[in-house]
């Protein structure tokens, strides 16, 4: 095949191993791990620097072609779908972990480094990289900061944004700019990493990244709790965090979840029960006994509570972590489709939303399995579908304008950990208004003039 | 053929299985040198989805080449959360693309060495394998086709170490080097053969065949050495010392039947047992895989040898004779004393 005009220019510019665009390599990054969405890239360039970086932007800015920067594109919201064409910027070649200061107590990676590499790295250290996003083995640390992802330890320890110190990036100038610092204290100008965090690629490329770190805890311990609906568990969940516990871990399933998850891991949950609350706790040993055994006592005289234990080893904590783990593909089992959401409601409200989904499901005749962060109030309600069934695919969509609206009706958001990306963009003026959506627009417009960075996702 | 996989395309099911989460990038050792989605099972995937769809024609280079430059190794298959059977819409893909004249010539080479039981026995003719015999019991030993030829050793030391096993020299080949390239039917037609040939159980000491024979036969008529094996053992000394011992698993054994803890129960009794670094992952030999495409299987066992050899191990043991033709000339090379055996040959040397 002839080179296009495009890949030939920028071979010249880079070098021909920095560019693909024979048609397979270009099918494999026509998506991410967002059903429903594809788009087919031009091309797509892997740089090595901080330098090929720019130079790719500014070459990019003068034909005003697309440039979606993609880390593993194991994103949920289509933000790195390439739907406009143009360059993949693919930054796995960039993964370099540049340092690790334990008396500072933050690592400096590269965008590639995948989270588990990190948190890996820095444990031969005694420290922990605290974000845990569900796709941590393969997700990038330059994904998690264009996505703020969460994880399950939102409540105690926060998400990527409460990690991120410094940052390194190419705006759609070309020009690098550095932000922050190795430095805990800074209040000089306006706080750029803070707004570059959870920009989805928009604003700028992250080219490095400087983290911080946590000593790692000694111990962890787990428990389960089984309640007559997802109702109840809530109200156990508001008890726990009333009495003055900050846990790592307040999980919980559905029945629907608990089903899909004993067919497929077969771990002995209780089947019949409407809902399952895993928590557990990190830190000193003693604290953790402490923690997990009040959380157990509250749990057992909540309303609607079935049963209480506690995991007496490893493995059986193991066993629980996985049930909440498995979850998602326990569900994608049950259809040839599932289409995973991530409302984020206060936690008050959570019961209210459980409910309000579960009526949802009835309504539009679909199979609805939620779980989540019971800690935070981030609700995952899953759709599993027949992707061939024309109908059951328009109910589902028509389901989750139901859902969006249902969270910002209780005070919630649209996505409290994925992502707007093309998949939530349709419901993002309903959730920030114009005013907001018009500032956006205007800060988009300050970082990359010529509008090619992610071109048509947030404030674009 | 079955019905929800219509002539010269994939079974939809299978493909529809897969979720695109990406879990599997880590896993792969393709992707983990490339660091391209086109060479990561997911991406193949995406790929296969494209040519079940028409969007790619099977003809399309870039795919060929993605087809090929897999190794088969299904590590991806343990670490999907979704139960995607990988290793089998691979076996799909070839059977597709390398039909007829499109076939490899090495690999059509091979399929003539061991199309028929008396090849296999002319090309082993002057090997110094186990001896025919019947045995009391109902297990019978699968000889291998390279391996009788390449390491006689192996099969003599099951001989000696288990009288009870039958062994009948006039078998013929398990069908899996065809199964993982490009000929499903012949790979499927050949087990069966083998199958009625070796009646009852099945006991074979290569993970790949182990795994191939188990898939067409069924879990409870093939077992795997280590995993056969029973007895406690004794440890074998060295300068008045425990060996030193490291494993090197067998893809298709760990990943196809999920046996690995079954050899390292066996190599904690017969010395130090040292766990190698990355030793769930392929050691690049992957079948044919390393005649077809040596220098991608040198980059891929590149990085091991380093690791072992940091270890100073006296063995480092195999369960699959590709796996030990790989170790043996890489660690040649290496100028390394580390020994690569077969676990029966370890076995025997034991006290």
């Amino acid at each position: 095949m002839a080179d296009t005009p495009l890949a030939q220019a920028l071979r010249t510019l880079l070098g021909p191993d920095r560019v693909l665009d024979d048609p397979a390599a270009r099918e494999a990054y026509s998506r991410d791990a967002t059903p429903l969405f594809k788009g087919l890239p031009e091309v797509i360039v892997t740089p090595h620097s901080t330098a090929e970086v720019s130079e790719v932007v500014k070459f990019a800015r003068q034909s005003k072609t697309p440039i979606i920067a993609r880390g593993a594109g194991s994103n949920l919201c289509a933000a790195t779908v390439p739907l406009q064409g143009g360059i993949v910027l693919s930054m796995m070649q960039m993964k370099q972990i540049l340092e690790v200061s334990r008396n500072e107590l933050l690592a400096v990676v590269q965008p590639g480094v995948s989270t588990q590499q990190l948190d890996d790295a820095v444990a031969k250290e005694g420290l922990m990289y605290v974000p845990d996003p569900g796709s941590k083995t393969v997700s990038t640390i330059g994904g998690n900061v264009a996505t703020s992802a969460g994880g399950l330890r939102g409540l105690k320890y926060g998400t990527t944004k409460n990690y991120i110190l410094a940052l390194e990036a190419v705006l759609g100038t070309g020009e690098i700019i550095r932000t922050g610092g190795r430095l805990v204290k800074d209040v000089a100008g306006y706080d750029i990493t803070r707004l570059l965090i959870g920009s989805e690629g928009t604003l700028a490329i992250f080219t490095e990244i400087t983290t911080v770190l946590s000593p790692r805890p000694k111990a962890s311990k787990y428990g389960v709790a089984y309640f007559n609906n997802l109702a109840d568990a809530s109200v156990a969940v508001d008890s726990i965090v009333a009495s003055g516990i900050l846990p790592a871990t307040l999980e919980f399933l559905d029945n629907t979840c608990i089903k899909a998850v004993e067919d497929f891991a077969h771990l002995g949950l209780d089947k019949d029960a409407g809902a399952l609350l895993l928590f557990g706790d990190d830190g000193s040993a003693e604290s953790v006994a402490k923690a997990v055994t009040e959380m157990a006592d509250i749990s057992a005289s909540a309303r609607g509570v079935r049963a209480v234990t506690l995991a007496p080893d490893v493995a059986a904590a193991e066993a629980l972590l996985y049930a909440r783990r498995c979850s998602l593909p326990a569900l994608a089992r049950l259809g040839s489709m599932s289409i995973l959401e991530d409302i984020s409601v206060p936690r008050p409200q959570m019961s209210k939303a459980a409910d309000a989904i579960e009526r949802i499901g009835e309504k539009y005749s679909l199979l609805i399995g939620t779980f989540g962060h019971a800690g935070d109030g981030n609700l995952h309600p899953t759709i599993v579908i027949n992707k061939d069934d024309a109908d059951e695919v328009a109910r589902a969509e028509k389901s989750l304008a139901d859902i969006f609206n249902l969270a910002l009706d209780l005070g919630g958001t649209i996505t409290g950990e994925h992502g707007v990306g093309s998949a939530k963009l349709p419901y993002l003026r309903q959730k920030l208004g114009d005013v907001s959506l018009a500032l956006h627009r205007n800060i988009k417009s300050v970082f990359d003039p010529d509008g090619i960075l992610n071109p048509g996702r947030v404030g674009s | 053929m079955n019905e929800d996989r219509p002539l010269g395309k994939f079974t939809q099911s299978k493909l529809d299985r897969c979720i695109s989460c990406g879990y599997c990038l880590p896993a792969c050792p393709t992707y983990q040198l490339t660091g391209e989605e086109q060479s990561s099972p997911r991406g193949r995937i995406t790929l296969m989805r494209a040519l079940q769809d028409g969007r790619l024609p099977f003809a399309d280079a870039g795919a060929q080449e993605q087809a090929s430059f897999c190794l088969g190794c299904r590590a991806c298959e343990p670490v999907c959360p979704a139960g995607v059977e990988y290793g089998v819409l691979l076996e799909e893909w070839r059977d597709i693309t390398w039909r007829g004249r499109k076939r490899p010539l090495i690999i059509k080479a091979l399929f003539q060495m061991v199309n028929a039981p008396w090849r296999v026995n002319l090309m082993s003719a002057l090997s110094p394998i186990a001896r025919n015999r019947r045995a009391s019991t109902d297990v019978h030993l699968a000889l291998g086709c390279f391996e009788r030829r390449l390491f006689p050793k192996v099969s003599k030391a099951v001989a000696r170490l288990a009288p009870e096993v039958s062994i009948d020299r006039s078998q013929g080949c398990c069908g899996a080097l065809h199964a993982h390239n490009g000929d499903l039917e012949g790979g499927n037609e050949l087990a069966k053969q083998l199958g009625e040939k070796l009646p009852g159980t099945i006991l074979s000491t290569a993970g790949g065949c182990a795994a191939h024979l188990s898939s067409v036969l069924g879990k409870d008529r093939v077992q795997e050495f280590s995993q056969w094996w029973e007895q406690s053992l004794s440890p074998i000394m060295k300068n008045g010392k425990p060996i030193r011992v490291g494993l090197q698993d067998s893809c298709h054994l760990r990943n196809g039947m999920g046996v690995f803890k079954e050899p390292r129960k066996i190599l904690q009794q017969l010395g130090e047992y040292v766990e190698v670094p990355n030793a769930q992952g392929c050691c690049g030999a992957a079948g044919s895989y390393s005649l077809l495409r040596s220098r991608d299987s040198k980059r891929v066992i590149a990085p091991k040898v380093a690791a072992i050899k940091a270890l100073e191990l006296d063995f480092l043991v195999s369960v699959n004779p590709g796996c030990t033709r790989q170790l043996k000339s890489a660690l040649r090379k290496a100028r390394m004393k580390t020994k690569v055996v077969h676990i029966a040959e370890l076995i025997a040397l034991a006290p």
